[in-house]
């Protein structure tokens, strides 16, 4: 008979998505989590003593003459087991991280529990999107790009207006989607490159610099905007320099309000668990929501081993793209504005190939 | 005093050994002393419009930059080709440029006295004429930094150049009222004089001209009523007058075109192209790479004929290259045929019907559904197309990196990287100019 600990310790395996506040650092978010669930471990109520025959002196009682000492029999329970003696049952859970955000942003940050933590290492590997909010603020600039750092300049921003906002993200997209298709480890001389390219299906593979695959303005009220952001491969860091480098190309300065993870692959910010909910029950619960998309990041993870030692690298590509397609199609839905503005792929970096030296 | 010394040394240094000690939860700002002290710079005004910009790659000679040719510093070495897009300084706006070969003509639109810039090779006064500096009758045979082409205007304060052209060895430009004017070789008759002996000349139509095409050694000229002239170098039937010689003085051109209004012609080797005001594509000249196969089977058609194009719709403009042919549609829609890279992968090397390219290439996708191809231009063997959103595509063989993506042949539409909206492209044999309005 297991105890009513183990068999909640067996429920705590796989992934879960929480909602880490601005300001903390992820570690502390780990902690804590980890604490909460040793703490529902630890109190749930200890079994029933084991109880060992133990021969004891007695005294006879009725059945014998007073004053006489019997050896007899009794259950006694044996302290072998006791929490006082043995200490707490569970002191250690594994809970992993999965893609970390920094201390000044905040959003969904994906966990996994015992045996989930590897599978939290193949949604690693995996090339899923992300979806970040960003909140931007023209006008400065300053040394950490963020508004909390210090003023470097100040610029005028009375000549931004939406229209040029939005051929600017335009610009960046296409050289996003011009990296997307470079970094993608296929020979682009071969006709399967051709056939891939069409269908959609170029990918980066392996290790690429951060690359957007969408890129839109949600909201414009000078001097505040937003921008929501599908990227792969990306630091919290690179999305405020992305911000002030939307300044540049606007030529004013722009910093970085805030930066929000709405997804991360599959796991989206309405299922995320926020900070009343760090109890075991409720990650519980969520391990079981989540127990379709983990198994099928699982799986796709276990096609990728056998098939990179068969197929050629673009079939394998091709394959992986498609997975990882579906992994992330159980969440792409851009928000559901009515934006008309082109968001294609593009990155900030290959801007400056055009440039001369003016 | 220590504390006047530590002010020298930086700000930075200060900030440094100060948060060494201090550390500060994130997300509190830091005192805001000097906030109020700090300059607002304005980098650029409210009504700031956008400008129009020249970027050029490809051949070094022919690009207008000396210092390519002739480091101008002893630490840089003379560079071959320009790989990526570069930024040319203009004096004025150009709205026109053409490309030939090895030399290039830009154009702007003003009234001013110096309407022509031209670079390259002129050997054969291409470009006019430009007085050396030490015989008054020589000029140069090539020339390194866009300079002044003099056109002998009549009104040079008022007539304004609406296009250039350029073909293998001769240019011709259009002006809005004192007709068109060719420059360069004239061993063909391509532009449009008695063979006589080369100088600038000057001729005037009878009829308005709206846009002028320039072939390898013949010209071709629209008119404002829709019918096509053409003079020049005719042995492959490029002139489409119907028979195989020179022709050294414009004429109409008849076969399948007679009476039809033409809104675009497009020349660049041997075959010609022309499309109709209601959408149907002519051809004729050079077939030997299949470009006029829906038609016939011989190698040259002297007259224009009709193509009958299947799947293509309605024609908006077409591109000739020597051995390729593009037609774009009215809904935007690339079509290639004719051989080398076409742009459908490395197997598509040849083919007689032609294909259409797939959306997806010029950027269309679940984001972006309505993107369409607004132009197309064919060089010596690649292809160039500018979408709607101001982006431009190029695909073919790189020769001499006159794709500007790099050193290698592209076997689809690929992205050009330019800072900017691209308006307009013009192709050469181994350059290319582009024409690009800045964001902001």
């Amino acid at each position: 008979m297991t105890s009513q600990a183990v068999r909640l310790f067996r429920k705590m395996d796989g992934l879960f998505a929480v909602y880490k506040p601005q300001g903390v650092h992820w570690k502390h978010v780990r902690d804590s989590i980890e604490s909460n669930l040793l703490k529902a471990l630890n109190s749930c109520p200890p079994p029933a003593p084991q109880l060992a025959v133990q021969f004891q002196l007695l005294s006879g009682g009725e059945n014998s003459s007073s004053k006489d000492v019997v050896l007899s029999p009794s259950m006694v329970p044996t302290l072998a087991d006791h929490p006082l003696v043995t200490g707490p049952q569970f002191h250690k859970v594994h809970v992993g991280v999965g893609h970390r955000l920094d201390a000044f942003s905040s959003g969904v940050l994906v966990l996994g529990v015992g045996k989930g933590n590897g599978v939290l290492e193949h949604l690693c590997k995996s090339h899923v999107t992300r979806d970040y909010t960003l909140e931007g603020e023209f006008g400065k600039a300053t040394d950490n790009f963020t508004h909390t750092g210090r003023v470097i300049e100040k610029t005028t921003y009375d000549h931004v207006t939406l229209d040029k906002l939005e051929r600017v993200l335009a610009m960046i997209q296409g050289a996003n989607q011009k990296a997307l298709i470079m970094y993608s480890q296929v020979d682009l001389h071969t006709q399967e490159a051709y056939e891939l390219a069409v269908r959609g299906l170029l990918y980066p593979h392996g290790k690429s610099p951060p690359i957007l695959t969408g890129l839109r303005c949600i909201h414009f009220n000078p001097p505040h905007f937003t921008l929501e952001v599908q990227c792969v491969n990306e630091t919290q860091k690179y999305l405020r320099k992305l911000i002030h480098e939307v300044g540049l190309e606007l030529r004013t300065s722009a910093v970085c309000s805030g930066v929000r993870r709405t997804r991360d692959g599959p796991f989206k910010v309405e299922n995320a668990l926020t900070r009343q909910h760090w109890t075991a029950g409720s990650i519980i619960q969520a391990i079981a929501h989540f127990s379709k998309a983990t198994r099928k990041i699982r799986k796709s993870e276990m096609y990728k081993q056998t098939a990179g030692q068969l197929n050629s690298n673009a079939q394998v590509q091709e394959q992986t793209r498609s997975q990882t397609e579906q992994i992330n199609q159980q969440h792409v839905e851009l928000s559901s504005s009515t934006s008309d503005t082109v968001v294609d792929r593009e990155t900030p970096v290959t801007l400056s190939e055009g440039r001369t030296k003016h | 005093m220590a504390l006047v010394s530590l002010r020298s040394c930086g700000r930075r240094g200060f900030h440094l050994g100060l948060s060494a000690y201090v550390t500060r939860p994130v997300g509190t700002p830091r005192k805001r002393e000097q906030q109020d002290d700090t300059p607002v710079f304005q980098y650029v005004g409210q009504h700031r419009k956008p400008q129009g910009k020249v970027f050029v790659w490809g051949y070094t000679g022919a690009l207008g930059i000396p210092s390519f040719v002739v480091p101008d510093s002893g630490r840089k070495k003379p560079r071959k080709y320009q790989l990526t897009p570069y930024h040319l300084d203009t004096e004025q706006k150009i709205s026109s440029a053409a490309c030939g070969y090895g030399f290039t003509l830009l154009a702007s639109n003003s009234r001013d006295l110096t309407k022509l810039w031209g670079m390259g090779l002129k050997k054969d006064s291409q470009l006019g004429f430009q007085r050396t500096q030490h015989d008054r009758y020589k000029s140069y045979d090539y020339v390194l930094e866009a300079s002044p082409v003099s056109l002998p205007l009549v009104n040079p304060q008022e007539t304004r150049v609406l296009q250039v052209s350029c073909g293998r060895a001769h240019s011709l430009v259009l002006t809005d009222s004192e007709g068109v004017f060719s420059m360069g070789n004239n061993a063909y008759g391509q532009r449009g004089r008695k063979i006589v002996e080369d100088e600038v000349y000057r001729f005037v139509l009878q009829q308005y001209k709206s846009s002028v095409a320039c072939g390898q050694d013949h010209s071709l000229f629209l008119t404002d009523r829709g019918s096509v002239n053409a003079c020049g170098w005719g042995a492959d039937g490029q002139t489409g007058l119907g028979y195989h010689n020179k022709a050294s003085c414009p004429v109409p051109v008849g076969g399948d075109l007679a009476g039809v209004k033409v809104q675009q012609v497009a020349t660049y080797g041997d075959c010609s192209l022309a499309v109709s005001t209601d959408g149907h594509v002519f051809g004729w000249g050079n077939s030997e790479y299949l470009q006029l196969a829906s038609v016939t089977e011989a190698t040259q058609i002297s007259s224009p004929r009709l193509l009958a194009l299947r799947g293509v719709g309605r024609g908006r403009q077409a591109a000739c290259g020597v051995t390729q042919v593009a037609v774009l549609n009215e809904e935007g829609e690339v079509f290639v045929w004719g051989f080398g890279i076409l742009g459908r992968g490395p197997k598509l090397s040849e083919s007689a019907i032609p294909e259409r390219l797939p959306a997806t290439f010029f950027g269309r996708s679940e984001s972006n559904p309505t993107v369409k191809v607004s132009s197309i231009r064919c060089g010596l063997n690649h292809f160039a197309a500018i979408t709607d959103r101001g982006e431009l595509f190029v695909w073919g063989k790189n020769m001499r990196g006159c794709l500007g993506i790099g050193k290698h042949d592209q076997y689809f539409p690929w992205r050009v990287t330019v800072p900017g909206h691209v308006t307009d492209v013009a192709r050469g044999v181994d350059h290319m100019v582009a024409l690009v309005r800045s964001i902001i």
